[in-house]
This record gives C-alpha cells, sequence and structure tokens, in this order.
C-alpha cells in the first residue's frame, strides 16, 4: 500500500461515496451562501445607491470591514471568537455563515454600482406611472440594475465557492477537507489533489461560462 | 491593559508580522515580474504559446488559493523530494502563480489597449519586438496597471493567511498560537481564553494595512483612468 503508484481512478472509485458527500456539502455550503450573499447584496446594495440613512451608513463600514480583512480572520472570528460570547455554531452553519457575510458585502458594491447606473429618468418615468418609490425599484430599478450588476455579481458567487474551500481550517467535511483526510490516510496525496483540481476547475469555469452566456441573453437591448 | 496583552501583541508584531510581509512582498514581485511578462507575450500572434499561456491563467485563477497551497506544500514533494519548501516559501509560491496569473490577464489588456500608432512609430524608429515592448509600450501599459497593482497588493497581503494554514508563521498563525499558549494553564499561559480580543485584534492590524491600500486603489482607479 506504502508504493507509490498513481492511480486516480482507483482513489475515486474507493472513496467514491464519501467524495461525493463531500461534494454535495460543498455546494450546500455553496447554495446556501449564494442565496444569502444575492440577498444581502441586493438589499444594502439599494439602501446604498438610494443613501438610505442609517442603513446605508451601516453598509458602508460592513464593506470596508470585509473587504479590508482576510476572510479566513474573519472564519476564526465566527469559529473561535464568538463562542468566547456564548454564540456556538456547528461547523456547517460557521461554514456558509461565514463566506455569505463575505459574499454578501463584495455582492452589496456590484448591486449598489448596478442600481447607480440605472438612469435617473427610468425611475422618473415609474413615478409617472403611479408607482410608489418601492415599487418603482421593484419593477424598474431591479429588472435593469440587477442585470446590469449580474456579470460582477456571478463573480462574486464564484468566489463563494472557492471559498468553501477554507472550511478546511475548521474542518467542515466539503470536498477539500474530504479528499485531504482520505489521502492522509492512503497516502494518495497527489490523487486527491488532482481531484480536487479538476473539481473546483470543472465548477469555475463553468460558472463562468454562464457568465458570458447569460451576458449574452439578458444584455439590454440598447447596450448591443 | 491586562497583563497577558503586551507578550501577546509583542509575539504578532515581531514573529508574525515579518512573515507576513515577506510573503507578501515574495508574492508582489514575483507576480508581477512573471505577469507582465506573460501578458505581454499573450499578445503575440503565436497560437501555441497563447493557448499555453491562456491555460496557466484559467487554472490558477480557477483553482482555489487553498488548494495551490496545497499543490505545492503537499503535492510537489511527492512529485520529487528535491521540491520541498518551508510553509512561508509555500504560500509565496502558490501566490506568485495566482498573482501572476491575475497580472497576466491584466497586462494582456493593458498592452492592447495601447494604440497600434504607438508600435508602428516605435518600429519606424527601429526597436525590435523586445526593445519595442520594454521602452514603449509597457512603460505607457504599466501605468494603466498601477490601479489593478494596488488592488493585488491587498489581495495578497489578505491571502498570506493562508500560510496559517500550513504551519506558516504570519500575523494569523502568531495570533493564534497565542490564543492557544494563553489557553493552557500556567506557568505557560494563564487558563483564559481570550480568542476573542486577539483575533479582533489580528483583523484591526490587517485593516490597518489594507484601508489606505484600498483607498489609494480607488483614488488611482479615478486619476488614471
Amino acid at each position: 500500500m506504502l508504493v507509490a503508484t498513481y492511480d486516480l481512478w482507483a482513489f475515486v472509485s474507493e472513496n467514491g461515496d464519501e467524495l461525493f458527500d463531500g461534494l454535495l456539502n460543498t455546494l450546500k455550503v455553496s447554495g446556501f451562501a449564494i442565496v444569502g450573499a444575492f440577498v444581502i447584496g441586493a438589499v444594502l446594495g439599494a439602501a446604498r445607491a438610494h443613501r438610505i440613512p442609517v442603513v446605508s451608513q451601516f453598509t458602508a463600514v460592513y464593506v470596508e470591514v470585509i473587504r479590508n480583512t482576510p476572510i479566513l480572520v474573519q472564519i476564526f472570528m465566527i469559529f473561535y471568537a464568538l463562542p468566547q460570547f456564548g454564540i456556538l455554531f456547528d461547523q456547517f452553519t460557521v461554514a456558509w455563515l461565514s463566506v455569505m457575510i463575505w459574499g454578501g458585502a463584495f455582492n452589496s458594491e456590484n448591486f449598489r454600482a448596478g442600481f447607480q447606473a440605472v438612469s435617473y429618468r427610468y425611475r422618473e418615468a415609474g413615478y409617472a406611472l403611479g408607482f410608489g418609490p418601492f415599487s418603482t425599484f421593484l419593477n424598474v430599478t431591479l429588472p435593469i440594475g440587477g442585470r446590469i450588476a449580474l456579470p460582477s455579481s456571478i463573480n462574486t458567487y464564484i468566489s463563494v465557492v472557492k471559498n468553501t474551500s477554507l472550511m478546511y481550517v475548521i474542518g467542515y467535511a466539503e470536498l477539500t477537507t474530504t479528499a485531504l483526510n482520505i489521502s492522509n490516510l492512503t497516502l494518495e496525496t497527489i490523487e486527491a489533489l488532482t481531484l480536487l483540481g479538476i473539481v473546483y476547475l470543472v465548477l469555475v469555469w463553468t460558472l463562468s461560462a454562464s457568465i458570458r452566456l447569460l451576458e449574452s441573453r439578458l444584455a439590454l437591448p440598447e447596450s448591443s | 491593559m491586562p497583563d497577558w496583552v503586551e507578550p501577546v501583541a509583542r509575539y504578532i508584531l515581531e514573529e508574525g508580522l515579518p512573515g507576513t510581509l515577506r510573503v507578501s512582498a515574495i508574492a508582489v514581485v514575483g507576480s508581477a515580474l512573471i505577469g507582465v511578462v506573460f501578458g505581454t507575450l499573450m499578445t503575440i500572434k503565436f497560437l501555441p504559446l497563447r493557448g499555453l499561456l491562456r491555460f496557466y491563467i484559467e487554472v490558477f485563477r480557477g483553482l482555489p488559493i487553498l488548494v495551490t497551497v496545497f499543490i505545492v506544500y503537499f503535492g510537489l514533494p511527492s512529485v520529487a523530494p528535491s521540491l520541498e519548501f518551508a510553509p512561508l516559501t509555500s504560500a509565496s509560491i502558490a501566490l506568485v502563480l495566482w498573482g501572476s496569473a491575475q497580472v497576466a490577464e491584466a497586462t494582456r489588456g493593458a498592452v492592447q489597449s495601447i494604440p497600434r500608432g504607438q508600435h508602428e512609430a516605435a518600429s519606424a524608429l527601429g526597436f525590435g519586438w523586445v526593445g519595442r515592448h520594454s521602452s514603449v509600450i509597457l512603460p505607457q501599459a504599466l501605468r494603466r496597471l498601477l490601479p489593478p497593482f494596488v488592488s493585488l497588493l491587498v489581495n495578497i497581503i489578505q491571502n498570506s493567511t493562508l500560510a496559517q494554514v500550513i504551519g506558516g508563521l504570519e500575523i494569523l498563525e502568531a495570533g493564534e498560537r497565542q490564543s492557544e499558549r494563553l489557553s493552557s494553564s500556567p506557568p505557560i499561559g494563564i487558563g483564559e481564553i481570550h480568542a476573542a480580543e486577539i483575533f479582533a485584534g489580528v483583523a484591526v492590524l490587517f485593516f490597518l494595512i489594507s484601508f489606505p491600500l484600498t483607498r489609494l486603489a480607488a483614488h488611482l482607479e479615478k486619476r488614471l483612468v
């Protein structure tokens, strides 16, 4: 067993169930975090773009704090520091919560830029048609600004997927943790790393291909 | 201030900070040098070379940096024992692979944004490909690269914390070691948990380094574009 022979297929087939669970956990954490980051981004981005008092200032601070501190430190804060105040989360919660908070900060900047790019004339047209401020946002600013923000927000979601690999530090059994834990027992380090590389690149490349597809399909009529 | 603070702060600043700075410095310089060269070569119309560089860029931009760190730290020694590097060096190499891919992509765009006439004028003056790029095109392209360079620096400083995962002594690892030390019983520690204060301190330290740089990047972006 100690003889170093490279056999990626044996590594995958012998540990298939475990690796598949790891992949599912990666996707689950990513999914939760992406949905959360979308909501945070849309709401706080709107607050910033429309300069809603208090929320807007809070968002500015939130964005600067997240952007200027390493995500690994943020994970350590949630996992090691919060329990000191009696706030104890399980690993799964720490996993999606930390990447969601991180992605939400970047996404609120994406959406702010998108909403601010919507011409004031469109909103005036909304008001002229009798929409209130909130329905003008829902029916005019969000569909147009959301599309403008789409490519940059998908880039943020791609980073969210990649950042789930950091859950290795809290021992949450997502793909990276699972593959490396197996390789620690079987010494199939190269196989584990090859598999990680392939899976992450497929995930990331698929998502970035979707940006190009969506960009062409959702492009605003006048921008072509 | 409680007694435990001073030695902890000293350790983080004297043992951790130099590690972070060393990794960041190597990573930034390496990324810039390799990235600018690769990015310039990307503009040559020689398909196999361009395909190879495109692959390099897409792979190292696509991989989570932590996976690249593991490939360098765990993977390379399994391939050849001579490729075994210390944790901080491994993190630096991984960050150079990632950073150079970022820089290459940005450089390609910047070089291509220099008007055709500049190339022609340089050729008319008798410059060859290397002279034309090093004396005429790149100096102009580098100006446009300044804002992304500053952002890269911020990203690299923050991602240097990934060295912590493989035990490299940088700011976060220094904080982690002190937090563990304090929680052990005397005489080594004080049997108290101060993770919140220590990691908050680490976060503040990173914020103090990063915030002026992100402001600078935003400022340069406005001025130079």
